[in-house]
């Protein structure tokens, strides 16, 4: 699929920790609600990738362009407003602050972009009841179980409405039925939301969630069509 | 949103990260706050103690005889004290001796009354000292009734040892008047007590040597936790907190655990001011209610805290490099503070000085002493004063009574019999020209000399004496206290007689070692015999009394501090192994020996401390090199005090890793570890 009509551009993307290269002329394209797998073994540079997607790394060379704005020349307010508004993020261990509630915590977005408490609440238990983990938002992430933590991230994901989610082997630390209900309720929302998900997995059972497969190996990209 | 709300609900947030958390999340507060209580209990008391000094200072100048009002002659309010000073088993017991002359004789701050003659009033320490088995030898010097109590208000501390001992037998005249004060009031107008600069640049060298690593200790404190503060802060990163969001949210948290920190602190310092007054180091002792920091010192503290705790993230080990630079400038200017004396204790360890003192009452006393168990020798010499004419105009020659043996202390006099006498060389000429020393067979006065018929005493005549013509001119050699004789020395048979009671008795006593009471009885002795005699322990260099005062406080500074650091260590160590317990649970699975996990507790304390140590060495002596260059002094390194120091943080590790060892053991119990 060519960038045309692409959200998030990226091209000749290269990064390098010390001497290894991490990614080495890296390309990536996502089109609005598209979910896009990125495979690869361990080390290839696909969480590179993705966190040069999403404007958390600077990369050494290449640019990234979301809905027509060159990321790496924006300043860190920028980006962060960027990733507060248009922007979500599930990781493999949550990532959720275990001294707030879990409620609390997917209404954290909103609080930080100025909604006051009760609104952002109230938002954040409608996000939590789509993902089925209502009955834990009084409870501290560390009183739930994994697959209800990760409900919980990806509620927090979704809950500014982003126009792109970032998911970094969402299921890495759950069991397979865990997995599948999380990918399955992500993926759902995702899609009824309009968002796109980039969807970095090395398991192909996971990558079958998406329409669409890249695969990066040597911190090389290659686009591949799906075989349906 | 406007900024201020912006701040407010990131400063909230932060606050809600520092007491969310549930069990976990507090304990780490609670550890912050104690950690910062520490620091803000020990910046307290540092604030205080200025205060402290001052009130201290205030009390000891109300009770003082130097600035007291003196009167020249008896009336209705006046009294006759005199200082009478005591030390028992290496504890100063200050003593004044009080004779009221009128009805309205001052009273000495803190008591009611003045004591009767043949009783005492003692300050509660010096009661218990008494009442003690400790005090039992002391009670054999001390012996008058107790009638009353020193208040505070009297006393410099609450563990001052003070008496006042009420006599009747005091009175003005004679060659000892000068030890006797005819006051009308004890509070009088002093000059304000300033320390020269040498001694202020010590105290401020001490204070910033202990204040640092206090700051230090609280910026460390502030970051406990901060393992899981930078997880907890790259996570709101993500979800799109800006880096100021970020620093906001972060100061909020620090403030939090700040603010317990203070309110701790305050309770550590109330708590340790209550526990102050038992607690006595070099005989220094502090009343709680003199610790009371002033208002905007504590303003200062209360907003410096929390300022510092979001603003300073610096851990270090200064306190070494503190103290070393301050051991090497105390080294360098010790001089300027602490002189020779001159004195020989090898030959006398005691040296009892008795004004108005007869041949018979001399003889007395040299005899009880030299019976004193522990005495090995008591040398008595009797001085008494001559001139050329009578009353003397200005030059006096002095004279020295003693038998042979006792005279070879003075001078090296070679052969020597009874009957005998010798004129010291040396002596020079008097401003008229006239030669200081007599010659032999020359006819002097003796005796009262000076205020023959002039003083409250009965008059004494001087007495007529002829220094004998067989006199030597011999080599006067320094006496154990150190001084030079000059005049005339004579045996007791060549000597004036009928001096009355003139002239004045000196006993040089040497001591066994071996028997540890033996000054304290000689003291007792000389009290009951005469309670103006004066025994001086002979020393060979004495100390300026502010010097040694500071060098006082920084030990009670340094002893705080270490307890500060190692407390501080301990409750780092604690929290970084709460915050290890899922690598602990690791190893323990791996089936680690509990023995390789402690000693991996020992090298994860002992490693920083002595690479920091290392570096506080090298650190503190190039300061105190630079200040002694500073201040023109030759730079010279106590390798002992450095090695003590250094021991001395070996010790804290030490202490630490053993108290460690506990819960460590705990969090290894499997029941410990199963939810890791």
């Amino acid at each position: 699929m060519t960038p045309a009509g692409s959200l998030l551009v990226a091209t000749g993307l290269c990064k390098a920790y010390g001497t290894t290269k991490a990614l080495d002329d890296a390309a990536f394209s996502i089109h609005p609600g598209e979910v896009v797998a990125v495979m690869g073994p361990s080390g290839s540079g696909k969480s590179t990738l993705l966190h040069c997607l999403a404007g958390i790394v600077a990369p050494d060379a290449g640019t990234v362009t979301y809905d027509g704005r060159d990321l790496t020349a924006l300043g860190d307010a920028e980006r962060s407003a960027l990733r507060r508004s248009q922007f979500g993020f599930v990781f493999q261990f949550g990532q959720l602050v275990p001294e707030l509630t879990c409620v609390e915590n997917v209404a954290l977005p909103l609080r930080l972009a100025g909604v006051r408490r009760k609104e952002a609440e109230a938002t954040a238990l409608g996000w939590m009841e789509r993902l089925q983990v209502e009955d834990v938002g009084a409870k501290r992430p560390g009183e739930v179980s994994g697959g209800q933590g990760q409900r919980v991230a990806v509620a927090r994901a979704l809950v500014t409405r982003p126009r792109v989610v970032f998911a970094d082997e969402p299921t890495g630390a759950l069991d397979s039925l865990n997995g599948e209900l999380v990918m399955q309720l992500l993926t759902e929302a995702a899609r009824a939301a309009s968002a796109a998900v980039v969807l970095v997995t090395h398991e192909t059972r996971v990558a079958a969630y998406s329409d669409r497969e890249i695969v990066v190996r040597d911190g090389r990209s290659r686009d591949m069509e799906r075989a349906i | 949103m406007n900024t201020l709300r912006a701040w407010a609900r990131d400063l909230s947030l932060g606050a809600r990260f520092a007491f969310g958390g549930g069990r976990q999340g507090w304990t780490r507060t609670l550890l912050t706050g104690v950690g910062v209580g520490l620091g803000v209990a020990l910046l307290l008391i540092g604030t205080a103690v200025p205060g402290a000094l001052t009130d201290r200072h205030e009390r000891e100048d109300a009770r003082s005889l130097l600035g007291a009002t003196t009167a020249d002659a008896p009336g209705r309010d006046t009294l006759l004290v005199a200082r009478v000073d005591q030390t028992y088993r290496h504890q100063d017991i200050g003593g004044r001796l009080l004779r009221a002359e009128g009805p309205d004789a001052p009273v000495p701050p803190g008591l009611k009354a003045l004591p009767k003659a043949g009783e005492m009033a003692v300050s509660p320490a010096l009661e218990r000292l008494l009442a003690s088995p400790e005090g039992a030898d002391l009670r054999e010097r001390l012996g008058a009734r107790i009638t009353a109590t020193v208040a505070d208000r009297g006393l410099t501390g609450p563990a001052e040892l003070l008496f006042y001992l009420g006599s009747d037998s005091l009175q003005r005249g004679g060659p000892g008047e000068y030890r006797i004060q005819r006051i009308t009031a004890f509070a009088g107008d002093r000059e304000p007590r300033a320390l020269g600069p040498g001694l202020m640049l010590l105290v401020v060298l001490a204070f910033v040597a202990l204040l640092t690593p206090v700051a230090v200790f609280i910026a460390a404190a502030v970051r406990f936790g901060g393992e899981r503060r930078d997880q907890r802060l790259a996570a709101l990163r993500l979800v799109g907190a800006d880096g100021r969001t970020v620093r906001r949210i972060a100061a909020g948290e620090a403030l939090s655990g700040a603010l317990v920190g203070l309110v701790l602190g305050a309770g550590f310092f109330l708590a340790g001011r209550s526990l102050v007054g038992s607690l006595s180091f070099q005989q220094r002792s502090v009343f709680p209610e003199d610790l009371d920091p002033s208002a905007w010192l504590l303003l200062l503290v209360a907003l410096a805290v929390p300022a510092a705790a979001v603003a300073v993230t610096v851990p270090a080990a200064v306190a070494v490099a503190g103290a070393i630079a301050l051991q090497m400038v105390f080294t360098g200017v010790e001089e300027d503070y602490e002189r020779p004396t001159g004195q020989d204790p090898g030959r006398a360890a005691v040296s009892v000085m008795m004004h108005m003192g007869t041949e018979s009452r001399l003889d007395a006393l040299a005899r009880e002493l030299a019976a004193t168990p522990g005495v090995v020798r008591a040398v008595p010499l009797t001085g008494f004063q001559a001139a050329r004419s009578t009353p003397a105009d200005g030059q006096t020659i002095r004279g020295t009574i003693g038998t042979c043996d006792a005279l070879r202390e003075v001078a090296d006099i070679g052969a020597c019999a009874e009957g005998d006498a010798f004129v010291l060389s040396g002596g020079g000429l008097s401003p008229t020209g006239e030669p200081l020393a007599p010659v032999p067979g020359e006819r002097l006065y003796a005796g009262n000399i000076t205020s023959f018929g002039a003083r409250e005493l009965p008059a004494q005549k001087p007495v007529e004496w002829a220094v004998p013509a067989g006199a030597r001119t011999v080599r006067a050699v320094p006496d154990p206290m150190g001084d030079l004789r000059e005049g005339v020395l004579v045996t007791p048979s060549a000597a004036p007689r009928e001096m009355g009671s003139w002239p004045t008795a000196q006993v040089y006593l040497q001591t066994d070692e071996s028997r540890p009471d033996t000054l304290d009885r000689i003291r007792t002795a000389v009290f009951r015999a005469e309670p103006l005699a004066k025994a001086t322990t002979l020393r060979e260099s004495s100390e300026d009394t502010s010097y040694a005062a500071i060098r006082t406080g920084l030990f009670f500074g340094a002893a705080a501090l270490l307890v500060l650091i190692g407390t501080s260590m301990l409750v780092s160590q604690l929290e970084q192994l709460r915050e290890r317990r899922r690598l602990l649970a690791a190893l323990v699975a791996f089936g680690t020996p509990r023995g390789t996990l402690g000693l991996s507790v020992l090298w994860q304390t002992a490693l920083p401390i002595a690479l920091g140590l290392s570096l506080a060495t090298g650190t503190g002596l190039a300061l105190g090199s630079a200040l002694l260059w500073v201040a023109g002094r030759p730079v010279h390194v106590d390798w002992t005090s450095v090695l003590a120091l250094a021991g001395a943080g070996v010790g804290v590790v030490a202490l630490v890793t053993l108290l460690t060892l506990p819960p460590l053991l705990r969090m290894m119990r499997p029941d410990g570890l199963r939810t890791e």
